[in-house]
C-alpha cells in the first residue's frame, strides 16, 4: 500500500515537472526562428543580422531556417488557415507579390511595425504592398529593380558599344539581339514560356498591372499589358530567344555564356558573378523601357521581399525588435550585405553607405550600387494586388496563344472574364 | 432467439475499429469536404454561396484544360501500360527464359522509387542539353535538339513516358501473379490441339486474367485521375499550363495562389465523380454476361 503512494507521488511530481519544464523555457530565455529561402542570400543576410543583434542581446537565441520559398507559402498556408502556431516561425520572409494576399486572407495574424518604423523611411513601391491602412506590416527588404546585365564583348563584337545600351528600347534591344545572333552565334536571352517576368517587368516600367488601382482585374482595356505582350511577341518573333524551363538552365544559360545578356532584378547579380572567367565583361544598363508607350520608363522591378512577424507564434516582440533594430534601421548592416551578398537595400537611408560607391571590378568598374539606387528611386509603383501568381498563370495560357497567332484584343477579352472569375471568391 | 443475435453481433465487434477509422478519416473528410466545396472566400474568411463554385467550373478554361490533360494521359497512357505490362509478364512467365529473376526485378524496380526523385532525374534526362537528346543526335535519329519540356507535345509525351516507365512493372507484377495461378496443363491442352503463341494468349490467357486486368485498369485509373507528382516536378505544368493535372490545379487554388478552399473543394469532387463514373463503367463491361 505504501509503497504505491510513493509510486503515485513519484508520478505526479514528474508529471508536474514535466510540465514545468518547457514553460520555464518560454518564460526564460527568449527564442526566435526565422524562415527564408535562397542560402547565397536572404540567409546569410538573417545570419549577419543575427550576429549583430546578438551582441546586444546575448540572451535572445536566433535560429535561422533556410527553406524553399514554396515550401513557406504552403506551410503558412496551412497552419494559418487552421491556426495551429506549432511549428510556424516568428519571422518569415515573404515576396512582396504575395503578401497582399496574406493580409488579407489572414488579417491579426501579422504585426504592424508603425509605432518603431516610418513608411517614409522606405522606397516608395515597397510599401505600396505592406501599408494597409495607413500601418506598416512588416520590414521592406531587398530592391527587386530591374535592369539589363550584358556582354560587353559580345556587344561589341557585334558592332555596338555601351553607349548604345543607355537610354535602352526594347526595339533597340531587339536590334542588338539579331546583330548578336548573327556575329557572335549566342541569343541576346533567355525566355520560359511558363514565366512571363519579362511582361510583368514591361507592364511594370508602364505604370500598370494585371490589376489597376482598385485591385480589379484590368486585362482587356489595358493598354501597358498589350504593349508589354506586342514587344514580348517581337522578341519572341526575332529568333533571338533561348528556351528555358526552370531556374537552374536560366542561371547556366548566362553563366556558360550561351546567352549575350539578362533583363531581371538586380538580385541575379549574384549569380552573374559565379562565372569567374566571365569577370571583367560584364555590364549593367538600365531596364528597356517601350517605345510605343508613352509612360514606360526605364525603370522597372521584379521579385523583391519583407521580413514579417507572425504575431501569435510566440515571441512576437522580440521578433519585432529584432527585424526593425536590423534590417529596420542598421544602415551598417546594409553597408556590410551590400559587400557580402551584393544587396541593394530599399531602406532610403543606405543610399549613402560607403560600399555603394565602390566600384565593381567583374562589372568593370562600374557603380552598379549607385545606377541600382538610381533606378529603384525611378520605379513606378503599382498595386501587385492579391492574385499575381493565379492571374500570371491564367496569363501564361494568353501569352502563349497570342505568340502563336491569335488576335490580341479577342484573347484578352476571353482572359478578362477568365481571370475575373480566378479573383472573385 | 436470443442467443443468435449475440452470436451475430461478435463480427460486428471486430470490424468497429476499422468502420471508426475510416468513417472519421475517410467519410467525414468527404463530408466537410462538399460542404466547403459551397462555399467561397479567401483563406479562413469563408461565407455559403450556394452553386457558386460549380458553377464557375463550367468557365474555368484553366480547369477544362486540366480536365483535358489528365483524359489525355488516361486514354493515351494506361491502354499502353497495361497492353506493355501483359505483353512483358507472358513474355517473363515462359518457362524458357533464363535470369528471370533478375529481369523481374529490373523492371519491377521503377516503381519503388520515390515519385519525386525519378521527377527530377527524367526532368534532367530530357533537358534540352540532356542525355536523351544528345543519344537522339548522335544516333542521327533528330537533327536539332527537342525542347521536351517547353514545347506543348513533347512535354504531353513527355510525362506518358514518365509513367509508363514508373507503373508499368507494378502492373506486370500482378498479371505475373495471376499467370502463375493458371494451371499449365490448359495450355498443353491447347497446344495438343494446335494453337499458336498469339492464339493462346489471346483466347486463354486474356480471358482468364480477366479480373486482374480489371483490377489494374480502375486501379490505374484512379492513379492517373490523380497524377500529380510527374506534372509538378518534371514540367510544373508548364509550357503555360499544357500539361497541368486537375491535382495539380487543386494544389495551385490552395498553395500557390491565395488560398480558395471552396473552389478547390468543387474542383476535387469532379475528380470523385469522374471515378465513380469511369470505375463503373469498368466494372459493367468486364462483367460476364451472366
Amino acid at each position: 500500500m505504501k509503497a504505491k503512494k510513493v509510486i503515485a507521488a513519484a508520478l505526479t511530481a514528474s508529471m508536474v515537472l514535466a510540465g514545468a519544464v518547457p514553460a520555464m523555457a518560454e518564460d526564460g530565455g527568449s527564442k526566435i526562428t526565422i524562415w527564408a529561402w535562397d542560402e547565397n542570400f536572404n540567409i546569410k543576410a538573417a545570419n549577419e543580422a543575427k550576429e549583430i543583434y546578438q551582441k546586444a542581446h546575448p540572451d535572445v537565441e536566433v535560429e535561422v531556417v533556410t527553406m524553399a520559398q514554396d515550401d513557406i507559402v504552403a506551410k503558412l498556408n496551412t497552419s494559418l488557415s487552421s491556426q495551429s502556431y506549432d511549428g510556424l516561425p516568428d519571422v518569415v520572409l515573404i515576396e512582396d507579390y504575395k503578401i497582399q494576399g496574406y493580409l488579407t486572407s489572414y488579417p491579426d495574424e501579422f504585426e504592424e511595425f508603425t509605432d518603431v518604423l516610418k513608411a517614409e523611411d522606405f522606397a516608395e513601391y515597397k510599401t505600396g504592398v505592406n501599408v494597409v491602412d495607413g500601418k506598416l506590416y512588416g520590414v521592406p527588404f531587398d530592391s527587386g529593380v530591374a535592369a539589363t546585365f550584358y556582354r560587353k564583348d559580345m556587344i561589341e563584337e557585334a558592332g555596338y558599344t555601351e553607349e548604345d545600351m543607355q537610354n535602352l528600347t526594347w526595339d533597340k534591344y531587339i536590334e542588338i539581339g539579331q546583330a548578336v545572333k548573327e556575329k557572335c552565334g549566342v541569343d541576346m536571352c533567355t525566355l520560359d514560356p511558363s514565366d512571363i517576368g519579362q511582361i510583368r517587368m514591361m507592364m511594370q516600367s508602364a505604370g500598370v498591372w494585371y490589376t489597376d488601382a482598385d485591385g480589379n482585374v484590368s486585362i482587356s482595356n489595358n493598354q501597358g499589358l498589350k504593349d508589354a505582350i506586342t514587344t514580348y511577341k517581337k522578341l519572341v518573333d526575332a529568333g533571338i530567344t533561348k528556351q528555358v524551363a526552370d531556374w537552374d538552365q536560366f542561371v547556366g544559360a548566362f553563366n556558360k555564356g550561351e546567352v549575350a545578356s539578362v533583363v531581371t532584378g538586380c538580385w541575379i547579380a549574384s549569380s552573374v558573378k559565379a562565372a569567374e572567367d566571365q569577370n571583367g565583361k560584364w555590364g549593367v544598363a538600365a531596364f528597356p523601357k517601350m517605345s510605343e508607350n508613352e509612360a514606360s520608363v526605364n525603370a522597372s522591378s521584379i521579385g523583391g521581399a519583407a521580413w514579417y512577424v507572425l504575431k501569435n507564434v510566440g515571441n512576437a516582440e522580440t521578433a519585432k525588435d529584432f527585424v526593425a533594430t536590423t534590417f529596420g534601421q542598421d544602415v551598417d548592416l546594409m553597408n556590410q550585405l551590400a559587400e557580402d551578398i551584393a544587396l541593394v537595400s530599399t531602406l532610403n537611408a543606405a543610399a549613402d553607405v560607403p560600399n555603394y560607391s565602390k566600384g565593381s571590378d567583374f562589372f568593370g568598374g562600374q557603380e552598379i550600387f549607385n545606377d541600382f539606387t538610381q533606378w529603384t528611386s525611378e520605379v513606378p509603383s503599382v498595386n501587385y494586388g492579391m492574385h499575381t501568381y493565379a492571374l500570371e498563370d491564367i496569363m501564361t495560357e494568353a501569352v502563349q496563344a497570342i505568340v502563336g497567332g491569335a488576335d490580341m484584343d479577342q484573347t484578352l477579352e476571353e482572359y478578362q472574364a477568365q481571370a475575373e472569375a480566378a479573383v472573385m471568391q | 432467439m436470443r442467443d443468435k443475435k449475440k452470436v451475430n453481433i461478435k463480427p460486428w465487434l471486430f470490424i468497429v475499429p476499422s468502420l471508426v477509422l475510416i468513417t472519421l478519416f475517410v467519410f467525414y473528410p468527404m463530408i466537410q469536404a462538399f460542404i466547403t466545396s459551397l462555399q467561397t472566400g479567401m483563406g479562413n474568411n469563408l461565407k455559403f454561396s450556394g452553386a457558386a463554385n460549380y458553377k464557375r467550373l463550367l468557365t474555368d478554361s484553366t480547369f477544362r484544360k486540366a480536365l483535358f490533360n489528365t483524359v489525355l494521359y488516361l486514354i493515351v497512357q494506361v491502354p499502353i501500360m497495361i497492353l506493355l505490362a501483359l505483353a512483358i509478364s507472358s513474355m517473363l512467365n515462359d518457362k524458357r527464359l533464363k535470369c528471370k529473376g533478375f529481369f523481374r526485378t529490373a523492371i519491377f524496380l521503377p516503381c519503388v522509387t520515390s515519385l519525386v526523385a525519378y521527377s527530377i532525374i527524367f526532368k534532367s534526362l530530357f533537358a534540352t542539353d540532356g542525355f536523351v537528346n544528345a543519344m537522339l543526335m548522335n544516333l542521327h535519329i533528330i537533327d536539332a535538339p527537342i525542347a521536351w519540356i517547353t514545347t506543348t507535345g513533347f512535354a504531353r509525351a513527355l510525362i506518358i513516358i514518365a509513367i509508363t516507365w514508373r507503373w508499368t512493372g507494378y502492373n506486370m507484377i500482378f498479371y505475373l501473379a495471376g499467370l502463375q495461378g493458371i494451371d499449365d496443363s490448359v495450355y498443353e491442352a491447347a497446344a495438343i490441339d494446335g494453337a499458336t503463341g498469339f492464339q493462346k494468349f489471346r483466347y486463354m490467357t486474356l480471358p482468364l486474367l480477366k479480373p486482374i486486368i480489371l483490377f489494374t485498369t480502375i486501379n490505374s485509373t484512379i492513379g492517373t485521375l490523380q497524377l500529380f507528382d510527374e506534372p509538378m516536378n518534371i514540367t510544373s505544368g508548364g509550357p503555360a499550363n499544357a500539361t497541368i493535372t486537375i491535382s495539380q490545379y487543386i494544389y495551385n487554388l490552395l498553395f500557390k495562389y491565395q488560398p480558395n478552399f471552396g473552389y478547390a473543394a468543387a474542383v476535387s469532387y469532379v475528380i470523385v465523380v469522374l471515378i465513380v463514373i469511369l470505375s463503373f463503367i469498368q466494372m459493367k463491361v468486364g462483367d460476364d454476361k451472366e
